[in-house]
């Protein structure tokens, strides 16, 4: 087992949390990996709550007010760090459960993103739900902190949804470019999908290379043990591969993520995001 | 920057900045009076200055809900340019004062505050308390038992009105109550309009009229120096201060620089130089203030109140404004330094009231602080130079002998080490370890020089063993006694 690479997963108190425990076991215990739950605690030092208004200070009126405001956080602190080991530790059990081998659970302070981006140098697959604890207040159907994490981060990200299903069938949506030429390299060397069914899908409008291009990709699959088979459909990606993922009951898409700039996201609005909306199944985002 | 750090600084905690922010807009008014007072000034060159500060560095500075306005420090500071050369000079100074810390902040300077201890800090913080408190005194010598039973009445109800309520900020009921009292008795006693012009319209701006030449940068070059140091001082303490209490971080570099635009702003619309403030820093804390908005509020807020009131604003009776200024002074004290300073290492205190009482008897914070700085670094090498330790063991039937040499070898232990060996010694050889000791400067090699060849002197074989890298360095370079012609040392010159 190889201690350096382990599968980190990021759980909140939301529903989705017992999905990404379930898909991260699954993936630890193909990858051989050890399991990490993280927890990241928010904490909003720029907000405040203050009352006093009384514009006054006496002596060791910096003292005093260092000591309220610690007492504050504190408060807090060990109210949230409570709550956090309680539920990480029903996750943690979930997954021994599921068979997964080493697991380890940890909590941090901080903002998800930047946690992240400290954290990933020894991660080799993020597992992130994607709604998380604020997706029942709000109605947005992608969570808020999605595309931030998978932009701050250069590793593989599996975003799930529902509940689990062992994946039996992998789409790997491939468009020839760059990101998803090295995502196949990555598949190839990985034991993630080994002896899995794996359909290698170009949608989009037809191009000349193509048929070369995607048999490529499948002869490096299958060279790396996994079960390959190209398939070549035109018209609208996001229509495409959520129509193909339908009709042939995949369990699970690979695809390539925002590869452009937030501003043209925003502007052209991004294919990713959309299939991320569309999609039901999980999603393998390859950096 | 990007849009969330932007939206975070500014917009994640609206409600309890804009209260904040008002709350210290009311307790600015009479800190910038009786700053411009100290200084010499107008109170609208304070309150101008005040408004100005707050209101940049609020986009520039690098410590969300920070406050800055003109200052008492500044103010000490400036007090002769303006007795001797006028208020044109102070501007004039001001904007040098501004690029001289623009400068400090790219050449990130503020790394220097790690030079500061803590202890020099909080001497300056409390020379800062004592000058403050000291420069009330000549509003409450030579003048009637009205004055005095204002200032203790305005200091009851600074004190006491918290306890009724904390929703109104008790310096503002002292100001209202006490200056409604002085009209309604028609008292005589002396008031803000009594000390100077006070703001009748929004700042414009304008360029100091001084000679641009030679000689003005002569007059207000050290001027401009100490305020930018002492400016950068203050804030930078504030700016740790704030980081404390909030438990977030900040960007010091940015924020040289933004109290440096932030000055220069202030000249250019006739202010006089300002930086961070501790007291309003904590008051806007207490109150909730966390973000940029609060700070942005405050100077804002500031300045419609002068502008709009001003005619109110001349009538405050100068007794409320001392209670208020003794309330800071108060406040900015450190108060458990006095029970520290028995607990604290001697070293310490003596750094923390030296770093005090040459600041109250110079009324300069910067020189009390290099004392202060100098002082402690005395120290630090008094200390670390007591640690060396040279043990020895004889071998070989007492023709060889090993010292066994572990520390710190510079300046301050140098002298040590050379004595530490008994060059009298009859014996063939002798090894030096000194792979658990550091030579630190050229003092350290030379000493080394001196103990080999004073043994070489005797005849006695000598082998320094163990020479970690860096020291190996500064021996192959400074070393007389590893090189060929060392001999010729042995005789003299």
């Amino acid at each position: 087992m190889n201690m350096d690479n382990k599968v980190l997963a990021c759980v909140d108190r939301s529903p989705w949390a017992d999905h990404v425990a379930d898909y991260a076991a699954w993936a630890a215990q193909r990858l051989d990996a050890p399991l990490e739950f993280l927890h990241v605690i928010d904490r909003h030092p720029e907000r405040s709550s203050g009352q006093d208004h009384s514009g006054s200070i006496g002596v060791g009126a910096q003292e005093a007010l260092l000591t309220e405001l610690s007492e504050q956080d504190a408060a807090f602190a060990r109210a949230a760090r409570e709550q956090g080991r309680v539920f990480l530790n029903r996750l943690r059990e979930r997954a021994a459960a599921a068979g997964a081998g080493c697991i380890d659970t940890r909590q941090r302070y901080g903002e998800l993103e930047e946690t992240l981006a400290g954290q990933q140098q020894d991660v080799r697959l993020l597992v992130i739900g994607r709604r998380g604890e604020s997706a029942a207040a709000t109605q947005r159907d992608l969570g808020r902190n999605v595309e931030r994490v998978v932009r701050a981060l250069s590793r593989p990200i599996l975003t799930v949804t529902d509940a689990f299903r062992p994946p039996r069938k992998v789409l790997v949506a491939y468009d020839g470019g760059g990101v998803t030429r090295r995502g196949i390299d990555m598949l190839a060397g990985s034991p993630l999908f080994r002896g899995l069914e794996v359909h290698v899908l170009m949608a989009g409008p037809a191009r000349q290379s193509a048929p070369k291009d995607i048999a490529q990709a499948c002869a490096m699959l299958v060279a790396g043990g996994l079960e390959a088979s190209s398939h070549i459909v035109p018209g609208d990606p996001e229509k495409v591969i959520a129509q193909y993922a339908a009709s042939e009951g995949m369990d699970l898409l690979v695809m390539g993520a925002w590869s452009h700039s937030p501003l043209r996201g925003l502007l052209l609005g991004s294919k990713t995001s959309d299939l991320l909306r569309s999609a039901r199944l999980p999603v393998l985002l390859l950096r | 920057m990007s849009l969330k750090t932007l939206r975070q600084d500014w917009l994640s905690n609206v409600r309890n900045d804009v209260l904040a922010g008002l709350v210290v807009a009311l307790a600015l008014i009479p800190e910038a009076i009786a700053f411009s007072i100290i200084a010499g000034v107008d109170p609208k060159v304070g309150l101008y200055a005040s408004f100005s500060m707050a209101v940049v560095i609020a986009f520039a500075g690098g410590r969300p809900g920070m406050i800055s306005a003109a200052t008492g420090a500044m103010a000490l500071v400036m007090v002769t340019l303006v007795k001797d050369h006028g208020l044109q000079y102070l501007l004039a100074a001001t904007l040098l004062t501004g690029v001289l810390q623009i400068v400090a902040g790219v050449f990130r300077l503020g790394a220097l505050m790690r030079f500061v201890s803590r202890s020099v800090i909080t001497g300056f913080v409390n020379a800062l308390a004592i000058l403050i408190f000291m420069a009330q005194l000549p509003e409450l010598t030579g003048v009637g038992w009205q004055v005095y039973a204002m200032t203790a009445a305005g200091l009851a109800i600074i004190y006491l009105f918290p306890y009724i309520t904390k929703a109104v900020p008790s310096p503002l009921v002292t100001i209202v109550v006490l200056t409604a009292v002085a009209i309604a008795l028609d008292l005589d006693i002396r008031t803000v309009g009594d000390m100077g012009a006070l703001p009748d319209s929004l700042p414009v701006f304008l360029l100091p009229e001084v000679p641009l030449d030679f000689e003005t940068l002569r007059i207000i070059f050290p001027y401009s120096l100490t305020l930018a140091v002492v400016g950068l001082l203050e804030s930078m303490m504030t700016a740790s201060i704030v980081d404390d209490l909030t438990d977030t971080n900040s960007d010091k570099n940015r924020e040289c620089v933004g109290q440096g635009v932030a000055n220069i702003a202030t000249g250019f619309i006739g202010g006089m130089a300002g930086c961070a403030m501790i007291g309003q820093s904590v008051i806007n804390v207490k109150s909730g203030g966390r973000g940029r908005l609060s700070t942005l509020v405050a100077g804002a807020v500031l300045l419609v109140l002068v502008v709009f009131a001003g005619d109110w604003v001349a009538r405050i009776p100068m007794a409320a404004l001392v209670a208020v200024m003794i309330m800071v002074s108060i406040g900015t004290f450190n108060w458990t330094s006095i029970r520290n300073l028995r607990e604290h290492p001697a070293s310490s205190s003596v750094v923390m009231l030296a770093t005090t009482v040459v600041t109250v008897f110079t009324h300069d914070l910067a020189q009390g602080v290099l004392v202060g700085v100098l002082l402690s670094g005395f120290f630090f090498a008094h200390k670390v130079g007591r640690i060396l330790h040279v043990t020895s063991r004889s071998e070989d039937e007492g023709r060889e002998r090993t010292y066994r040499v572990s520390g710190q070898v510079f300046f301050a232990s140098a002298d040590r080490f050379v004595g530490a060996f008994d060059y009298r010694e009859v014996i063939d050889r002798v090894r030096i370890d000194v792979s658990r000791a550091h030579f630190w400067d050229i003092t350290a090699i030379s000493a080394l020089d001196k103990a080999v060849i004073k043994f070489r002197r005797e005849g006695t074989e000598v082998e320094v063993m163990g020479l970690n890298e860096a020291s190996a360095t500064l021996v192959d370079r400074f070393a007389v006694h590893d090189k060929d012609d060392a001999d010729m040392l042995l005789g003299g010159h």
